[in-house]
């Protein structure tokens, strides 16, 4: 006779092989899978952003580097940086408003002029048609060409030869742009692209004083010559840009779309570690009987141990596999909803997210399954005979290593330990408030328990006689509808309620660079055609240089956001009325007695990012000449009002006052009805350097950003639902045993398979109910903490959300509750007599 | 009091003033009452008594599932209370047997894999060939991959049987082996436990109501509240 050691492997396989068909297994399983699942689509989505934000930056910017402004770099620095031997492609860009020549659309444009030999790295790909054939582009386009990207292409209904309206030129379309370096701005990037020979700009009357121009000096060359290049000294405004530093739009929408899907991701994880948990601890419950007999025969507690353990881990790697491979097709769909708005070709997905979704799961299982699960192996022998025999113990172990593993799992996925608490205190607020309003609700059924048929009186009989599943069971799903509903319904709701309250004549136009000899004419060119009457405001550039007296730059300032703004110019105006949409919070709104007078109204942005009281001094450079401006008013500005305002305003007389001469221009909003569109054409033909920005348009290109991001934050708000709906089903296998015994019963005392199936619908659906209920709930509270306390909404009670939420949670939780229990309707009554369980 | 073997082989089984007390509402309850007994190798022994006389505790603690309050026992030569729970699962592993009311199978484990345990668990790597033969001797060799949801009670406490006897154990605990079973189904259950026993030369303890199956054993123990009757 030989020995060995028993192989505790090959007994986890023989356990796992038909102990599998048992619920609680398939639910922690499915709990795991979940999680993983949601955990890998986000993050391999964010790292192949992350990827293509690497590797492509040195294309994506077309350069090595770029050194960009408003205006031509000044002499001295140019000829410094022509010094270092680097090669240089000058870019110039800038908004302006297009149009078919023969046609009646137009379109804000981004027309950029190119030097020869653009771009310096990376590819201009060109085609003939949309989505041809792409061949790579000439140095520059000829004069009198323009390449057009594929937006405006669509847009304008362009096609070879078409001419295309640029100012005062007339340009022949010759390409579509079908890949371009550089234009992969993020989400800012909103204007489609066209792209003519720089020596074409001036004749298009587009470069006069007003346009907002961005000249971007493109530099290759080598390390050495651009290390050079850098340390040149430049000029206030203008800004060296390395492919570390590009795509601050992109990388900061990325983080915040990142923290966006986090929190669902933490919210399913959340969940689904409570499905683990239930699921393990009934497992434990039917694990006690097996190790006292295993004990029985002869097995020590190492061995026993280690076969859990074993089990544990390979029913890790099955529910991670399983995650993986949904997980994988969820990040494609992740990066197909994000891809139209990220612009950035993504490369396919690596494997960094996936060890750590390993670590994941093995942090789900080491907290919140093994603990119960081992805790089985302290199952007493003699259970066999007395089953009362067992020794409870690990509770406090238990309950710690859960503890330590929410922690781990929030940390590890928030990133943050500020947003991990954040989500986790949030969770349980919210768990708080929905467990105390749903236990309210339980109780409140028992008034109506007796009203109705057997089946009725039967299922809420169920509901009511496991009250603290019940809750359980309607806050888990309470949550996952909640995050559905706020995403979907409650946030068309609000925009919908913002757009209600927007007057109908609201304007939707702009019109910027008005030249000052300009204002009379544009106002007579509206009046003539009757549409509205055009009040310009003045707009003149300035910089800060003291502050209460003390000479300021950016770098006298902690906040980022302060320095951003300081470095950039300000934007000043004058008036003598202000509008209904400035509310002054402190001082008076001046009339025509202030004329001259060095005063300045701020609005709170203003007072927030520099601390200004009334009283303060600020000391702007106006073309090279100092002015001194005191802090008479600070307004709250209703920027919805889509009226031109500004944050520094001053009475008339003061900024245009003799011997000042700022380049001045003035910019108008005015509303323009749909059908007469055409009068824009109009426009530019008369005054070709005014830019007509149509916000109607703007508003729907941000809207379809948002939307795209809400619809990946939506999806992975589904994994949440299931997550919620594993939670119901980890409680419902908890009773399960309980229910066929009752079933059987019942089918012994006469009740009919109807009765009994009806019941069980009776039960879920009004659980359902319930869960709909409180999610709507906690969604209108938000929405209504949102509306007023953010959004300065009105906003009262939505009877509809109520009604989607209670009949979407009734639906989904009733087949939910029926796809579990269906077989259990086929418990024959011979079961109770055989005293067994199927 | 004690109950003695007659013959002249050794004891396997020796129980020195067995009390075991459990507490019930603040009081203590005695379940057994300070007894003993012997019970030497190969012998059959019937225990006997009313429910709630002691018999399944007495035969948990002789097996080593349970600890005394007080008093010691001594099973295949080792004495209990010198072994922790790994200690006294290591001594049964392989030397003692079971059957139970219940079958006590193994759901997940096919009727192979059932009877095959006890002898992994003692290390012996002849486990499957062990398991085969008796399965055949119990008439089960053709349902060996069955699951224990596939048989009836009858063939359930077969492969219970062939369970116990697989890993050629010394000493074989019965716990009402009859209990779940007919008539007919359990008499031959029985032949079927004796036949092997005496095949394999064990010691049987079993516990029953059945008086006609206590009247098969050598020796019939009867229990009478925590003692035996003279």
């Amino acid at each position: 006779m030989t020995e060995r050691r028993p192989s505790a492997l090959r007994f986890a396989f023989l356990r796992l092989r038909r102990g599998w068909t048992s619920g609680e297994l398939r639910v922690l399983v499915l709990a795991l899978a979940i999680a993983a699942a949601a955990a890998i689509a986000v993050g391999l989505f964010t790292d192949r952003v992350r990827l293509a934000l690497e590797s492509g930056a040195g294309e994506q910017l077309g350069a090595d580097a770029v050194i960009s402004g408003r205006d031509p770099l000044p002499d001295a620095q140019m000829t410094a940086l022509r010094e270092t031997g680097l090669r240089i492609v000058s870019v110039t860009s800038f908004p302006s408003v297009v149009a078919r020549v023969d046609g009646e659309e137009t379109q804000l444009a981004t027309i950029k002029g190119v030097d020869a030999g653009y771009p310096l790295r990376g590819k201009l790909l060109l085609a003939r048609e949309p989505f041809g054939a792409t061949e790579i582009a000439p140095p520059q386009p000829a004069l009198g060409e323009v390449w057009v990207d594929l937006r405006l292409w669509t847009t304008l209904g362009l096609s070879l030869g078409s001419k295309l309206q640029v100012g005062t030129s007339e340009l022949e379309v010759t390409r579509i742009v079908a890949e371009e370096p550089g234009r992969s701005g993020g989400f800012g990037d909103l204007a489609p692209n066209l792209i003519v020979n720089a020596a074409a700009l001036p004749a298009t009357g587009l470069l006069g004083p007003g346009s907002r121009l961005q000249i971007s000096l493109q530099l290759g060359g080598t390390r050495a010559q651009l290390a050079t290049a850098e340390a040149i000294e430049l000029p206030p405004g203008f800004r060296y840009t390395t492919p570390e530093n590009a795509q601050p739009q992109v990388r900061n929408s990325m983080d915040r779309a990142r923290s966006f899907l986090n929190i669902a991701v933490l919210a399913t994880i959340l969940l689904s570690a409570a499905a683990v948990a239930l699921s393990a601890r009934q497992y434990s419950q039917r694990l006690r009987d097996e190790v006292a007999l295993l004990k029985v025969l002869g097995a020590r507690r190492a061995f026993i141990r280690r076969v859990l353990v074993l089990q544990v881990l390979l029913l890790g790697l099955i529910a991670g596999g399983l995650g993986a491979a949904v997980g994988v097709g969820g990040q494609a769909v992740l990066a197909n909803l994000a891809a139209p708005v990220l612009k950035i070709v993504l490369p396919p997905p690596g494997w960094l997210p996936l060890p750590a979704v390993l670590g994941l799961v093995l942090l789900m299982l080491a907290g919140f399954a093994l603990p119960p699960v081992l805790a089985s192996v302290e199952s007493a022998p003699v259970r066999v005979f007395q089953r009362a025999a067992d020794r409870e113990s690990r509770g406090i172990w238990g309950i710690a290593a859960a503890v330590v593993a929410i922690a781990a799992l929030l940390w590890l996925q928030a990133g943050s330990l500020k947003l991990a608490s954040f989500v986790f205190g949030g969770a349980l607020l919210t768990a708080g408030v929905l467990a105390l309003f749903a236990w309210l609700l339980v109780r409140g059924l028992a008034g109506i328990r007796s009203r109705g048929g057997i089946a009725w009186r039967f299922g809420l009989g169920n509901i009511a006689r496991r009250k603290a599943a019940a809750v359980a069971q309607i806050v888990a799903l309470g949550i996952a509808l909640m995050a559905l509903l706020l995403v979907t319904v409650v946030r068309q709701d609000l925009l919908a309620t913002w757009q209600g309250k927007l007057p109908l004549d609201t304007p939707n136009q702009f019109l910027i660079g008005i030249l000052p000899d300009q204002v009379a004419p544009l106002q007579a060119f509206f009046k003539a055609r009757g549409v509205a009457e055009l009040k310009p405001q003045p707009m003149v550039r300035a910089r800060l240089s003291a502050l209460r007296g003390t000479e300021v730059n950016a770098e006298s300032f902690e906040d980022p956001e302060t320095r951003r703004w300081i470095n950039r110019e300000f934007n000043l105006s004058w008036t003598s009325s202000f509008g209904d949409d400035n509310e002054f919070v402190e001082g008076k709104p001046w009339g025509g007695e202030a004329r001259g007078k060095p005063w300045l109204a701020v609005d709170d942005y203003a007072v927030e990012r520099l601390k200004l009281k009334l009283g303060d001094t600020l000391t702007l450079d106006l073309a090279g000449t100092p002015i001194t401006l005191e802090v008479r008013a600070v307004r709250k500005i209703k920027w919805d009002s889509f009226k031109p305002n500004f944050f520094l305003v001053t009475p008339p007389g003061v900024l245009d006052a003799d011997g000042l001469n700022p380049p001045l221009q003035w910019i108008a909003s005015f509303y323009l009805p749909r059908e007469q569109r055409g009068l824009l054409r109009e426009l530019i033909r008369e005054f070709p350097n005014v830019t007509a920005l149509d916000l109607d348009a703007a508003l729907n290109q941000v809207r379809g950003i948002v939307d795209r991001i809400v619809g990946a934050l939506e999806f992975i708000f589904l994994f949440t639902l299931l997550a919620g709906l594993v939670v119901m089903m980890a409680v419902i296998e908890g009773s399960r045993a309980d229910r066929v015994r009752e079933t059987g019963v019942l089918r012994a005392l006469g009740a009919s398979r109807r009765v009994i199936r009806q019941g069980l619908i009776a039960e879920y659906a009004v659980l359902g109910g319930l869960a709909g209920a409180v999610a709507a709930f906690a969604a209108q509270a938000l929405a209504w903490a949102l509306a007023v306390g953010v959004l300065e909404l009105p906003y009262g009670p939505r009877p509809l959300l109520w009604l989607i939420g209670t009949l979407a949670g009734c639906a989904i939780v009733t087949l939910a509750g029926w796809f579990s229990l269906r077989k259990m309707l086929n418990t024959s009554p011979r079961t109770v007599l055989a005293g067994g369980a199927a | 009091m004690s109950a003695d073997a007659s013959g002249l082989k050794p004891a396997v089984i020796v129980a020195e003033k067995l009390v075991q007390t459990i507490s019930s509402g603040g009081e203590q309850i005695a379940i057994l009452d300070g007894l003993s007994l012997s019970i030497a190798a190969g012998e059959t022994v019937a225990i006997v008594g009313a429910s709630g006389s002691g018999k399944t505790t007495l035969l948990s603690l002789l097996a080593g599932l349970d600890s005394p309050t007080s008093g010691s026992i001594m099973l295949a030569g080792q004495p209990l209370s010198s072994l922790d729970e790994d200690g006294r699962a290591a001594l049964r592993a392989g030397r003692v047997g079971f059957v139970f009311q219940s079958f006590q199978l193994l759901a997940g484990l096919t009727a192979l894999e059932n009877v095959m345990l006890p002898a992994e668990l003692a290390g012996r790597a002849d486990a499957e060939k062990l398991a085969r033969d008796t399965l055949a001797k119990v008439g089960l060799e053709a349902r060996t991959g069955h699951y224990p949801y596939q048989l009836s009670g009858g063939e359930q406490q077969r492969v219970a049987i062939a369970r116990a006897f697989a890993a050629q154990p010394e000493i074989l605990f019965a716990d009402e082996p009859t209990g779940n079973l007919d008539a007919a189904t359990g008499t031959k259950i029985v032949d079927l436990l004796f036949q092997l026993n005496r095949d394999r030369g064990a010691t049987l303890v079993l516990v029953t109501h059945d008086m006609t199956l206590a009247a098969r054993c050598g020796r019939v123990l009867r229990l009478n509240a925590g003692r035996f009757d003279d």
